[in-house]
């Protein structure tokens, strides 16, 4: 059974997006295949030199860095929603990959879910 | 009743950024869903083909929208089980 | 399309056991008002409901002091009849609902907290419960805020 969490929420605003990883490290915590989708406003969570220090919340860039260790196979990013926001592949965490959403995307994986 | 590869299941009124996103997730053996506000969506035209595409008949009712759709593309909420049960997978937006 | 993406593994058979995630919080949403009626009619089509896990502001149902007017829904007594009279397992995520102020009277020992609210027969249970689902055969249906 392989999963796609798919995050559509940008970083910091709201806890959409951190609940959403929670789930995807849970389900790689226990060996199932899980594979993160950022979209729209939501590929912002991919940028690079986030200090979140001054508002007050955890820095989320070094436990996206880290998702590959923990087990998370793939960290993708809507190539429109990068366009959008002027993400180029330099500007993202490493690991991140740039793919086109569509029926075929998630037509890969058995399960595809928002956390919220 | 007709099992799609993907049922889903739309509760954002058209606006919603994650309406869009719905519709482009949309393949060919497809089911679209509408309920809550997602049912605004009938007053509207939608590029899905109308065999494919339904609506939560109390959600329609609630919001005075069951004029706009067809009895047949109208379902109950045992009508969503049974689209639920039978599709392949489901995704909920 | 990259190679590196993982390939779909396998296809569910047609579902007879579901399983409810509810994110949506009651009187923000319509969340958990659509699941109940989903959930009931599941039961009456003679199918399965092996859990309901409570994720995100979802954990809000879980709350024994919700007081509506009496002219509503009370919806978190709804749902706590629903669980009780067909023994389906209530889930509130205890990261979920920690940080949101629904506490069991385990936590409240262990938090040294004044007060503790979780509505029987919800629990508090890790991920750990959702994980479970997801990785089995039930067809797991999320039930999230409209907007």
């Amino acid at each position: 059974m392989s999963t796609l969490i798919i995050i559509d929420q940008p970083p910091y605003g709201s806890w959409d997006g951190r609940e959403a990883l929670d789930m995807a490290f849970s389900l790689a915590a226990f060996d199932q295949p899980v594979s993160l989708l950022f979209c729209g406003a939501g590929v912002n969570w991919l940028r690079k030199g986030q200090d979140a220090a001054k508002v007050q919340q955890k820095s989320i860039e070094r436990n996206l860095s880290a998702a590959p260790i923990f087990g998370v196979e793939a960290l993708l990013a809507d190539s429109d929603a990068c366009g959008r926001y002027g993400l180029a592949e330099s500007d993202l965490l490493e690991h991140a990959i740039i793919t086109d959403f569509g029926p075929e995307l998630t037509n890969r994986f058995d399960h595809v879910a928002f956390a919220g | 009743m007709i099992s799609f590869k993907t049922l889903h299941i739309l509760n954002k009124p058209p606006e919603h950024s994650r309406f869009s996103l719905c519709l482009a997730a949309i393949g060919p053996e497809d089911g679209l869903l509408l309920t809550e506000n997602g049912v605004l969506a009938v007053t509207q035209r939608l590029a899905i083909h109308r065999e494919r595409c339904f609506a939560l008949a109390p959600d329609l009712e609630a919001r005075g929208l069951s004029a706009h759709l067809s009895s047949d593309q109208t379902v109950s909420f045992d009508g969503m089980v049974g689209l639920a049960a039978s599709a392949q997978n489901v995704i909920s937006w | 399309m990259s190679s590196s993406l993982p390939e779909q593994t396998k296809t569910p058979a047609p579902a007879g056991v579901f399983t409810l995630v509810i994110t949506g919080a009651p009187y923000s949403s319509q969340a958990p008002q659509t699941a109940l009626q989903f959930a009931q009619a599941v039961l009456a089509a003679g199918k399965r409901i092996d859990r309901v896990f409570l994720y995100g502001d979802g954990v809000h149902l879980s709350s024994s002091l919700s007081t509506p007017p009496s002219d509503e829904l009370n919806l978190s007594e709804a749902w706590a009849s629903f669980l009780t009279e067909n023994n389906i397992p209530g889930v509130a995520c205890i990261a979920s609902a920690l940080r949101r102020g629904l506490v069991n009277e385990a936590e409240m020992q262990r938090y040294e907290l004044t007060a503790s609210n979780l509505r029987p027969p919800f629990e508090i249970a890790g991920l750990g419960e959702w994980v479970d689902s997801a990785a089995s055969d039930s067809r797991v249906l999320y039930f999230h805020k409209g907007g």
